[in-house]
């Protein structure tokens, strides 16, 4: 009986446990919040998504120098026959498609490109702002301004992208954003820049510390907006002048730099991988992570580059080229930089001419892609050359012979950005200007004298992007194409860049439709402001 | 295992915090870590029995709705005069290749290239200096061998001839030793098994190895006719050391070995670093490894310590009710370490990579059954619920940089803090359910299972309102009947035994954590400020709901003519819908991918097993196994036609789940094709591409077959496996590695005179007559993924296996019980493939993606000794 007794209590207790098991079971209380990730916050301050998005000039936060390294370094320097390579991976040099290196600023589905990092962080970055659109009005309008920036330098590269749906795959639930007309995009551009340009205000927050262009300075912004602005209408010359004038005339009348010191670049202090110069990533190594382009001599100085810089006596050279680098370690250590001894390699080689070494040509001075070595991007020095061309063409009053020479002075100037002993004496600068002065032939000398003079400035602070954008809308400098066998252009220079092959199944509809626009996806095919059937 | 879910997943998924349940092992290459099944020690497994569909889901919940593996180990036993029983195992293993040179390689020209500058453009040419000039990349499209004396890499002078032996001289035989001993014992009230086993694997790529030891106790208690329990406890330490890795180069040896110059022997890459300390690269490409350098520098080692444990009491109320409980915990910590060193080409700087992850899964469940006869019926039935809740906590410490302050010595405390880039990871989710299940029988031949599961899912999106349509539980019930018509009927009497049965089930399920909504990820700081950015790279859903499985099954065993004849014929559908599926989108949209509930999936298949004896004290039993399975993609999310789950790292070939074809369709950028089908070339005489992909098929495989033949003689027994798979395709991606450097055979034509690529020129009509050297033409069929997707189909002769048990009679003056011996072939011999380079059932990935292969690891064959002691 004792036996069954226990058995009782224990079937009692079993019973029990059963049932508080059973309301175990069906409570889900705490899953919304066992749900939410502890390791990543839902929300951030704002300064943090700009100090990061304007990093994203070049790359990923994980690999920063990811898309510049293939769209600036493989392509456009080599095409505008800024730089020189041996072997085809340096796309560029020989007129040679690579899907990887020609889809890599649009972004592929491994992460990286343009799309997946700035775009994405840009548009949220937007989008969030304006939910206090007064309050948030600076860093709204500097991230606009920055998308700006970004999506014109991609639309330059590809022609129709997708734009004013691109990046809302979250927050607009938008998968398959639809490719714009270059033709549409670019006014909008435009007016992005005018809108955020007048709305940036001293009255209102202003971040400074996650500002590594400006620190804060909303003046420096507005005049670099404007900058932007005239560089943009100064693209639509060949198809739309009196959109360009227009647009050329309303920068210029709101202010454009005034400076070097208003120069738009980003300032690295060195060390882990968000705090190095892109260039150093790619050029290095200098002391990070890298990819040894300079040493491992993969990259050369063209000679087109090297012997106009000698034929112009620009006091530049031994700043921006050397020759003989040494590795040691992680370290590239400088080679010779005597103006006399550089040698330029040309393109559209497999091997060095006859008799030479490889090691014998100009590469990059360390001095210029060191890892504290700021991100030089828009500069006053271009600004003024801008306006000189403006002037020349009748789209602004004044004397271009005049902003040349600031140009020349301030491009000049601008070396000292990378080290402070690259500063020139006055006598420098002016033998550099008597000795390339500004032509009185007329209007073609003109331009193409400012061409020249823009293409150094881009060369020196690895900008292929405006040179290869501005030599499709001037011509100029004159460059000889090479004829590699097996080249996709049939040995014209390239006009823009290949969507990555992905875009023809995961957007075939919008894929289809830009190219039936522009009459194809080719190296050779025109975008809209180059003259393109758009 | 042993009625505890054993989570399964790769580890390398669980340290990438890998949500979406896809393989982290991807285009970029990595190195495989294994998963939980595979650190079980064999020797302990008693059975292992496959539960396909979902008819094991009431019991075992949403993880079995593809089916599930119950693996059961072994249990003590009570022993003649309670003696304790001793088992001892031993087994050795040797791995070789399976070929020992690549057959469809070519060994006429050597290193070097074309020179565009030369008199002769078209033909390619020695190297004329140690940078490899005309050009110094790693390409066999140089002149012909002629035995002459060469410059190499190394800037010394070898004869230009072809170096057959490289797999050979590379690879090592490999090797797996296990041995292993088990107790058990019983008395009246207790029965146990300890069982402990120690496993050393040697790869054939030098310097890798495994080690395993397991031990496991296992406790059966019969405590008093009210209350007994099942106890396990297992613990697995292994220790893992240089790893292959695998796809893309750098830190994969095989890539190096698959892509090296005809004329270079891989015995002239030693060392494998300089006097400095160095990497020795032979070519500019910095990305391809020297193969020593990688087996012998790069430093590479991973322990996992794992226990699983399990208590299952079960009360007896009355004869006929029991309550049973189940605890369950499964917990394993993890530490990987690699190492980049000082000296490696790429990254250009060592790098030190740290990832430790500490897994943990409790099971905690109750059921209450009935188990109870009425004259001919039985009632077989119980009501339970389980929690279960999981958590993995991700530790990763990576450094960028100038990483190491003291070249060559590699700890964290040598790094400075600035190059340092600490992340953690803390993955939580739980399920909650209730279930029951009821078996009714009746005169032991006709059998009914009703089984019912409501799971609660904290990874999905829980219902806002009452109204709301989005759920995070499913309710999912199945049926089951079946009938042993052999005993129900009247049979002629050739039918010694017949049983047929339908079942029908639905089976609910979930995904992994935090895939709801956006976060962002913190990402260090610059000049003093700090940054962040949008973590996720997957677009959150917000209304992720659970994805219920439907599937029915009809199926007939039976054996025939004394036993002789025995088949086993089902027929089956099984339907996947609001599956949680991760899928590729435009990177214009922000994001590398989105997760849906995808629409349809459906899969319909026969499988058929038929075996015969002949003879009787010699007896030869073949035996055939045959399965086709038919997948379709029936319908997707919204308005989309087709989603895209991988990618190769060619980026010319694409795996998707397109509607109205069967799952894992491979798509190729293809050749521009004219209207009658001849390939248009451009004016530069190459191939233009096609604006759209090409499909080429499916990536898995549809029918599947193996016929075995056992003989047994006495105390022979023989065992032969053939097995094969049609009807799938595999993107050969070394073979595309094979052509851009010169490697395959089918490179040669036009080596000496150049050639016009077959088809059309640019105006789509007249012969293309542009000529160009065979490199440049080879190297562009790269861009096309079309040139290399083959048929996966093959035949192999899968093992062979000889068993001898020495007769109880010659043991019987030592302590020995049983003896037996046997010897066991794997991987044989190919009788049968498509693909040139590789194995045919290659691949990097384990995930949803199939039929993608990139300079996989060379195929084995292993050979192995066992020998089994019980006393």
């Amino acid at each position: 009986m004792a036996h069954l007794l226990k058995m009782k209590i224990m079937l009692r207790k079993i019973i029990t446990i059963s049932l508080l098991a059973g309301v175990m079971a069906s409570c889900t209380k705490n899953f919304q919040t066992l749900n939410v990730n502890p390791t990543a916050p839902a929300t951030v301050p704002l300064d943090y998504l700009f100090a990061q998005s304007q990093l994203l000039y070049a790359g990923s936060a994980g690999d920063p120098g990811y898309f510049e390294w293939r769209a600036n370094l493989y392509y456009s320097m080599p095409i505008v026959q800024q730089m020189a390579s041996l072997g085809t991976t340096y796309n560029g040099d020989k007129y040679v498609w690579s899907n990887e290196a020609s889809g890599a600023y649009f972004g592929t589905s491994n992460g990286e490109g343009n799309y997946p990092n700035s775009v994405k962080n840009l548009v949220n970055l937007i989008y969030q702002a304006r939910l206090d659109s007064v309050k948030n009005v600076n860093i709204l309008s500097m991230a606009r301004i920055t998308k700006v920036m970004l999506m014109s330098i991609m639309t330059d590269l590809y022609g129709d992208i997708p734009y004013f749906q691109a990046g809302l795959g979250y927050i607009g639930g938008n998968l398959t954003p639809v490719y714009d007309p270059q033709k549409a995009i670019y006014p909008d551009l435009l007016n992005e820049l005018s809108q955020a340009g007048a709305a940036l205000t001293t009255s209102a927050y202003i971040p400074a510390t996650s500002d590594f262009a400006f620190s804060g300075n909303i003046t420096s912004w507005k005049h670099f907006a404007n900058s932007l602005m005239l560089r943009l209408a100064m693209r639509l010359q060949k198809v739309d002048p009196t959109s360009a004038a227009t647009w050329a005339a309303k920068a210029i009348a709101g202010g454009v730099m005034t400076s070097n010191k208003e120069t738009y670049l980003l300032n690295y202090p060195g060390g882990g991988t968000a705090s190095i110069n892109p260039h150093s990533y790619n050029l290095g190594p200098s002391d990070n992570v890298a990819r040894n382009v300079v040493a491992g001599a993969v990259l050369q100085w063209s000679n087109t580059f090297i012997n106009a810089m000698k034929a112009r006596q620009d006091p530049r050279i031994g700043q921006v080229s050397n020759v003989g680098v040494t590795q040691v370690g992680v370290q590239v250590n400088m080679g010779d930089t005597i103006g006399s001894h550089q040698l330029g390699l040309p393109n559209g080689l497999d091997n060095a001419p006859g008799g030479t070494n490889i090691s014998q040509y100009s590469v990059m001075n360390p001095l210029i892609f060191k890892s504290t070595a700021p991100d030089i991007i828009l500069t006053y020095a271009e600004v003024e050359f801008l306006k000189a061309e403006a002037e020349a063409r009748g789209y602004i009053p004044g004397t271009p012979a005049a902003e040349y020479a600031l140009g020349q002075e301030a491009a000049l100037q601008q070396m000292s950005s990378f080290n402070a002993a690259f500063a020139f004496t006055p006598a420098q600068v002016t033998a550099y200007q008597t000795a390339n002065p500004y032509p009185t032939t007329g209007l073609e000398d003109g331009v193409k004298a400012i061409q020249t003079e823009l293409w150094l400035l881009w060369a020196d602070t690895f900008n292929g992007y405006e040179a290869w954008a501005s030599y499709r809308r001037t011509g100029y400098p004159v460059l000889t194409p090479v004829n590699y066998p097996g080249n996709a252009t049939n040995g014209t220079i390239p006009r823009r860049l290949q969507y990555p092959s992905e875009q023809k199944t995961l957007d075939a509809a919008g894929y289809q439709a830009a190219i039936g626009r522009m009459g194809g996806d080719l190296l050779t095919t025109k975008v809209w402001w180059d003259g393109g059937t758009n | 295992l042993d009625g505890i879910p054993l989570n399964n997943d790769n580890i390398n998924n669980q340290i990438a915090g890998n949500t979406a349940g896809t393989s982290s092992v991807g285009m970029w290459g990595g190195t495989d870590q294994g998963d939980g099944i595979s650190s079980l020690n064999p020797d302990e497994i008693e059975s292992i029995t496959v539960l396909k569909g979902g008819t094991a889901a009431a019991l075992y919940g949403s993880r079995a709705s593809n089916g599930a593996i119950i693996v059961t180990t072994k249990s003590g036993s009570k022993n003649l005069n309670n003696a304790v029983g001793i088992e001892v195992n031993s087994n050795v293993v040797a791995e070789g290749l399976l070929y020992s040179h690549f057959k469809d390689y070519q060994y006429q020209y050597g290193i070097g290239d074309i020179d565009a500058t030369s008199a002769n453009p078209l033909i390619g040419l020695k190297p004329t200096d140690q940078d490899g000039t005309p050009n110094f990349q790693t390409n066999s499209y140089g002149a012909p061998l002629d035995g002459s004396q060469v410059i190499q890499y190394d800037g010394v002078k070898r004869p230009y001839i072809a170096q057959k032996n490289n797999l050979k001289d590379f690879y090592k035989t490999g090797s797996m030793i296990t041995n292993s001993v088990a107790f058990s014992g019983a008395s009246d009230k207790l029965a146990y098994r300890l069982s402990l086993s120690d496993m050393y694997n040697k790869g054939v790529i030098p310097n890798n190895n495994l080690r395993r030891d397991n031990v496991s106790l296992n406790l059966n208690g019969n405590m008093a006719k009210w209350f007994s329990f099942v106890a396990n406890i297992k613990y697995i330490a292994e220790k893992g050391h240089n790893r292959p890795g695998v796809s893309d180069s750098p830190g994969n040896a095989d890539y190096s070995i698959l892509t090296l110059p005809t004329s270079l022997n891989v015995k002239d890459l030693l060392p494998a670093a300089d006097s400095n300390g160095n990497e020795r690269i032979y070519s500019n490409n910095i990305y391809v490894d020297n193969p020593y350098f990688v087996t012998q520098k790069n430093i590479q080692y991973d322990t996992k310590g794992r226990i699983v444990t399990s208590f299952e009491p079960r009360f007896n109320i009355t004869d006929w009710l029991y309550a049973k409980g189940t605890l369950g915990f499964d917990q394993y910590n993890f530490r990987y370490t690699k190492i980049f060193p000082t000296g490696t080409a790429y990254p250009a700087n060592p790098q030190y990579t740290r990832n430790s992850a500490r897994f943990n899964e409790s099971n905690l469940g109750w059921l209450v059954g009935v188990n109870k006869n009425f004259n001919d019926f039985g009632l077989n039935a119980f009501v339970g619920g389980n929690a279960m809740s999981q958590s993995t906590l991700v530790d990763n410490t990576t450094t960028s940089a100038n990483s190491f302050n003291i070249p060559f010595f590699y700890d964290i405390s040598n790094v400075s803090p600035a190059f340092i880039t600490r992340t953690d990871g803390d993955f939580e989710k739980k399920i909650n359910s209730l279930f029951g299940s009821a078996d009714l029988s009746y005169k032991n031949y006709l059998f009914l299972t009703l089984t019912g599961r409501n799971d609660w899912f904290s990874a999905l999106t829980p219902p806002v309102g009452t109204k709301s349509k989005v759920q995070n539980h499913i309710f999912y019930p199945s049926f089951g009947l079946s009938v042993i018509l052999s005993d129900a009927l009247r049979l002629p009497a050739f039918v010694n035994y017949l049983k047929a049965r339908v079942s029908w089930a639905k089976v609910g399920g979930d995904t992994g954590p935090y895939q709801l909504s956006n976060y962002y990820s913190l990402s260090g700081a610059n000049n003093g400020a700090p940054l962040a950015q949008i973590g996720p790279s997957q677009v959150p859903n917000l209304g992720l709901q659970p994805y219920s499985s439907l599937s029915d099954e009809v199926g007939l065993e039976g054996r025939f003519l004394n036993n002789r004849l025995g088949l086993d014929v089902a027929v089956y559908n099984h339907n996947t819908s609001k599956d949680v599926v991760s899928a590729t989108v435009t990177p214009a949209s922000g994001y590398q991918s989105a997760v849906f509930n995808v629409g349809k999936i459906t899969n319909k298949g026969v499988e058929l097993l038929v075996s015969y004896k002949v003879g009787n004290n010699f007896t030869w039993t073949p035996s055939l196994n045959l399965a086709y399975n038919k997948s379709r993609v029936v319908a997707l999310y919204g308005d989309l036609t087709q989603l895209i789950v991988d990618n190769a790292r060619t980026q010319t070939v694409q795996i998707a789940q397109e509607i109205g074809k069967p799952y894992d369709e491979v798509q190729v950028q293809a050749f521009q094709r004219n209207g009658t089908g001849e390939i248009v070339n451009g004016s530069t005489g190459l191939p233009n591409t096609a604006i759209t992909y090409k499909d080429m098929g499916t990536g898995v495989a549809p029918w599947t077959t193996g016929i075995g033949n056992s003989f047994h003689y006495k105390r022979w027994n023989l065992n032969v496996l053939v097995d094969g798979k049609f009807g799938g395709v595999i993107f050969d991606g070394t073979e595309a590695l094979a052509y851009r450097y010169g490697l395959s055979k089918n490179t040669l034509p036009g080596r000496l005179t150049g050639l016009i690529a077959p088809g059309v020129g640019p105006d789509g009509k007249t012969p293309n007559n542009v000529r160009i050297a065979a490199e440049t033409y080879y190297q562009n069929l790269y861009n096309f993924g079309e040139t290399f997707v083959h048929s996966a189909s093959f035949i192999k002769l899968r093992s062979l296996s000889l068993d001898y048990a020495f007769p109880m009679k010659s043991l019987s003056n030592t302590p020995i019980k049983g003896l037996s011996l046997s010897l066991v072939g794997r991987n044989l011999w190919t009788i049968m493939k498509h693909t040139p380079i590789i194995d045919p059932e290659s691949t990097y990935n384990n995930g949803n993606a199939q039929g993608l292969e990139f300079a996989s690891a060379p195929a084995t064959r292993t050979i192995g000794l066992n020998l089994n002691v019980k006393f």
